[in-house]
């Protein structure tokens, strides 16, 4: 999850090129913290958009948002076990 | 079966020249991106499918159409219509499981407002635009504002009125901070800009007006002349380096989206200026005491999300932080994401070419504002309060602008007319 | 290309729907009504256009369409969401498309007797976000949830994937309204009251008209079932280094009486390799994680408390490991989201190319899972090499019965499918790869479709096969009902109920 407190509302156009992506598991790389990416070599066929930062940062937002929302429609508690994962990952 | 059948003409893409093939090859990633999938998340989120229930008022049907153009089995012609129904409000681009779950994985998301409006700008190239569209742009090219007063007799319409709404409140011009001003509050709602001025005034933050300023060229491209826009963008970033500006504040959605997509879409790294939502830098101001809400108002309000704000900005909390600021109301909320399929209407031309489906996405969203029962509903986008104030008065609930609040609680009185 | 209907036609359904936009000629008006996101010839996508659209508004209005289309024996294709995975709203014949979407009101909420009554165009969630605010819902959850509608899945006898705990389509609709294929308008609940549950007057027939495929009429009202607003959702993710372990856990936990337990489901070995590619909670897993299972329970904070904790020591109990609160968190409310985007799709270089996503759903009992997995992954690699436009998404296995999760599975195969490079020859490749697929099931003592429906070729061949003896039945029901074979024709093989003993045809 991203912790970012990212503000929408100022925009700078310097500020919106993503950093350059670093290698994270088998076709999967990564630019922002916690944000996973495919290898942009994998997109031979299917082009990728120029998306700026305000972008991607809007998207991973509005997921966890929608998420949340989608735990509160069907329910008014959403419990979960209270443990860490035990496989290891993050 | 059937009786006689209809002799088709078959449509041959080729005796159409160059420019629906171009079409078709730069659109066609993101029409198989989506006719693929299909799965049509966008459509109860969109608030004209809300309305209309027709499919081809879908994102999915814009996709689609695109392909059925590769195959050459439509033309422009037959699909243009379709994407006349749309307020560019973002809710099915964001909603798409291809955009939420994976656009930033892919780097590639639903782009559905720049799909409608890159049909809109071929359908200009080809002499197909509609009608009233036509008019209004035409009009926008003469007066460098939008009509948004009407063009009868005696209208203060125009650039040498572009400024009255700042009468009495000693803005000077230029700057390194411009306050930009959309045609809406300079000519229509002048409470918003008189309040917003003084506002900043108040809290010490240094800023003036353009020399000349034309309307952003946002609705142009908009509605599919994109040379129009283009052409007012430049007159209005050379207006901004003239006057030594640095940051621009826009106190109104829609220019806060051309800002901060088109202009630097069409100036690349020279456009180097700041952009700034009014909403971002009150809630700043009110948070580091800069400015003092102190007055009461007592009122039971809920808040409308404004598209351009929430959906295609993700600005949604500084709102909600001002509004909690404000001594005195009863503030009902309805969450931001439930907001994705709310709408006034106001957006895209839709009002200009499709009032009826137009006034029914403002009436519907008054109907959930009713169900809080409350007294008045909250904007912070100009655009939507004229179609969202004439459903509210059918329901006895007044539509206000968040700034008018904000100035009202910090004991400003902002002037002002609404209309001509 | 289909043709256009003759204009006399036009102007009499437009008389029918009066004054409203709502009889569509156009081309696009009928182009974008061909398709459902199932994997669709898209080089001869102009064969499957309807004729016409209408896009009613009343009971009324589609019986006078439906007797119409008697009249001058013209099909009729019923078509609600068109967000079903197995073409039942895909024109086979032209016809006149009936869209019902704009019958979307909200016509009754009774909190007495606990029902809503609707228009079958709306969706659900639209539905729960207005019923939220009396503390109920109805609870009809399918992967299609945000966009499905109520008449579609009447019309397919849709699953969900809260049905251990709260049923299916067919086990939360009280009653209905249906227009028959012969145009009359006929009440059909248990017995004769429209909220009563459970009747044995006269014969039982609401069972009939669900799942149906649009072939045994039109819903045009439906009285949905009411429940409490969960208090409490609890859902966990374990984590195996082993399928059979993971195959042994899904039915530990789907036999352990939790009457809360509102599903679980498995994850196979392909399935975790697909998600690797480009789903965030599985991705940084380590290698040893192959299968998954996960659980859900749904009720009140009483309930659910104490069976969260029974659910940790199952999923644990033959070396699952429980994958952590944010990614059990995250993965379950994901559930709608995750299946359809095509960018999912590889070719075998492992380069990204946008894929339709075909869903087998079929029904298979316990036992048969792990080899029904090796059979159809088989299956798909084969086809995979002879075409490479086709993509193994892995398989998922969600308990199916209606508040009974330890009986029978909905097994599904994700396939992909690089649909922009389809020609006749990959398609018939294609029709041949489910019909291998859909063969299994039937070996297995399986269904070909717990849910979508076999309305698509590759699946409907073998429709009568798997109906075995009682497939004699089906064709004279079809046939008492829809004498003209005017009511979505073609699908599912039931023409065959207007072929006469000697071999001849008519319909």
């Amino acid at each position: 999850m991203t912790d970012d407190t990212y503000r929408q509302g100022t925009y700078r156009r310097s500020e919106q090129e993503p950093p350059e992506p670093r290698p994270i598991a088998d076709g999967v790389v990564s630019r922002f913290e916690h944000v996973l990416e495919v290898d942009p070599t994998l997109m031979r066929h299917f082009g990728q958009q120029k998306q700026p930062a305000w972008d991607t940062k809007r998207i991973v937002d509005s997921r966890w948002e929608h998420l949340r929302w989608m735990h509160d429609h069907f329910a008014d508690e959403v419990l979960v076990a209270g443990e860490e994962s035990e496989t290891g990952a993050e | 079966m059937a009786t006689k059948p209809k002799s088709d003409t078959r449509y041959d893409p080729r005796a159409d020249g160059q420019l629906q093939e171009e079409f078709v090859e730069k659109w066609r990633d993101n029409a198989y991106g989506c006719f693929s999938s299909g799965h049509k998340f966008c459509r109860e989120v969109c608030p004209v499918m809300q309305v209309t229930r027709n499919e081809n008022h879908s994102p999915t049907a814009f996709h689609a159409n695109i392909v059925a153009m590769e195959q050459g089995q439509v033309s422009v012609e037959d699909v243009a219509d379709d994407y006349v129904h749309c307020t560019q409000c973002g809710a099915c681009e964001l909603r798409c499981p291809n955009t939420l779950f994976t656009g930033d994985f892919y780097r590639h998301r639903t782009e559905t407002v720049k799909v409608v409006r890159a049909m809109r700008a071929l359908m200009v190239d080809k002499g197909l635009d509609r009608q009233n569209w036509q008019v209004w742009n035409r009009l926008t090219d003469e007066l460098k504002n939008e009509p948004v007063l009407g063009v009868g007799d005696g209208q203060p319409n125009g650039q040498e009125h572009v400024r009255d709404w700042a009468d009495g409140l000693d803005i000077p011009v230029g700057g390194e901070t411009i306050m930009f001003v959309d045609c809406e509050a300079a000519f229509y709602r002048t409470s918003i800009p008189r309040a917003t001025a003084q506002i900043l005034q108040k809290a010490g933050v240094p800023f003036g007006l353009m020399r000349e300023q034309w309307c952003c060229g946002g609705p142009a491209a908009e509605m599919g002349y994109v040379e129009q826009s283009r052409a007012f963008a430049e007159h209005n970033v050379a207006d901004w380096r003239a006057v030594g500006a640095k940051r621009i504040i826009a106190i109104e959605p829609h220019d806060y989206i051309h800002f901060t997509e088109d202009y630097p879409a069409y100036f690349g790294e020279s456009f180097d200026f700041e952009v700034i939502q009014i909403l971002e830098l009150v809630a700043e101001l009110i948070r580091d005491g800069r400015l003092k809400l102190e007055r009461p108002i007592d009122r039971v309000v809920t808040y409308h999300d404004p598209c351009r704000l929430n959906k295609r900005k993700g600005i949604y909390e500084a709102p909600r932080e001002i509004l909690r600021a404000i001594p005195g109301l009863t503030f009902k909320d309805i969450d931001h994401v439930t907001q994705w399929s709310y709408c006034s209407g106001g957006g895209g031309g839709l009002p200009i070419e499709k009032p009826e489906i137009a006034a029914e996405i403002s009436r519907q969203r008054l109907g959930r504002a009713a169900e809080l029962e409350v007294d008045t509903l909250v904007s912070a986008c100009v655009w939507s309060e004229r179609p969202l104030a004439a459903a509210g008065s059918d329901v006895g609930i007044e539509v206000l602008d968040l700034i008018e609040l904000v100035a009202e609680a910090a004991g400003i009185e902002a002037g002002g007319r609404e209309g001509a | 290309m289909v043709t256009a209907l003759d204009e006399s036609v036009v102007e009499e359904l437009g008389g029918i729907l009066g004054d409203d936009d709502g009889v569509l000629t156009n081309v696009t008006s009928r182009a974008m009504r061909a398709r459902v996101p199932a994997p669709f010839p898209v080089h001869r996508w102009f064969e499957y256009m309807p004729q016409v659209v209408v896009l009613p508004r009343t009971a009324e209005q589609v019986s006078e369409i439906v007797k119409f289309a008697n009249r001058h024996r013209i099909p009729v294709v019923p078509r609600a969401g068109g967000t079903g995975l197995a073409d039942g709203a895909v024109p086979l014949r032209g016809g006149i498309m009936v869209d019902i979407k704009r019958m979307s009101e909200i016509k009754e909420i009774d909190l007495v007797n606990r029902t809503v009554t609707v228009g079958p165009g709306i969706n659900m969630l639209k539905l729960n976000e207005q019923l939220r605010k009396h503390g109920v819902m109805y609870p009809d959850d399918p992967a299609s949830y945000p966009c499905s509608l109520v008449g579609g899945r009447i019309g397919t006898g849709g699953w969900s994937l809260l049905g251990a705990r709260y049923g299916h389509t067919r086990d939360l609709v009280v009653s209905m309204q249906v227009v028959l294929p012969t145009g009359e308008i006929v009440d059909i609940g248990d017995g004769g009251g429209r909220k009563l549950r459970k009747s044995s007057t006269g014969l039982n027939l609401k069972q009939l008209f669900t799942g149906h495929q649009g072939t045994l009429g039109i819903t045009t009202e439906a009285t949905l079932e009411l429940v409490p607003r969960a208090e409490c959702e609890f859902a966990a993710f374990f984590a195996f280094d082993d399928y059979m372990k993971a195959h042994l856990t899904t039915g530990t936990l789907a036999r352990s009486g939790l009457a809360t337990l509102a599903g679980v489901v498995l994850f196979d070995e392909r399935k975790l390799a697909y998600l690797r590619r480009d789903d965030e909670a599985y991705i940084p897993q380590p290698d040893w994680v192959v299968s998954a299972v996960a659980a859900t329970l749904y009720g009140t904070r009483a309930e659910v408390e104490p069976a969260s904790k029974r659910v940790m020591e199952l999923g644990r109990s033959a070396g699952g490991k429980y994958v952590g609160d944010e990614i059990s968190w995250g993965d379950w409310a994901s559930r709608h989201d995750r299946y359809a985007t095509p960018l999912h799709g590889r070719l075998p270089s492992g380069e990204v190319v946008p894929m339709c996503w075909h869903c087998e759903d079929a029904a298979l009992t316990y036992s048969e899972l792990p080899k029904v997995r090796e059979e159809w992954h088989a299956i798909v690699q084969r086809y995979i090499d002879e075409y490479g436009i086709f993509d193994d998404w892995g398989m998922f296995a969600y308990t199916n019965g209606a508040y009974k999760p330890w009986g029978d599975y909905l097994v599904e195969i994700d396939v992909g499918i690089w649909e922009e490079k389809l020609n006749d020859e990959t398609w018939a490749g294609w029709v041949n790869l489910k019909r291998e697929i859909a063969e299994v099931s039937l070996r297995h003592g399986g269904s070909i479709t717990a849910c979508h429906g076999a309305t698509r070729v590759g699946d409907a061949e073998l429709v009568p096969t798997e109906m075995g003896t009682a497939w004699e039945v089906v064709k004279r029901v079809k046939r008492a009902l829809d004498p003209n074979n005017i009511m979505n024709p073609g699908k599912q093989m039931l023409d065959q109920a207007y072929v006469s003993t000697d071999g001849e045809g008519s319909g």
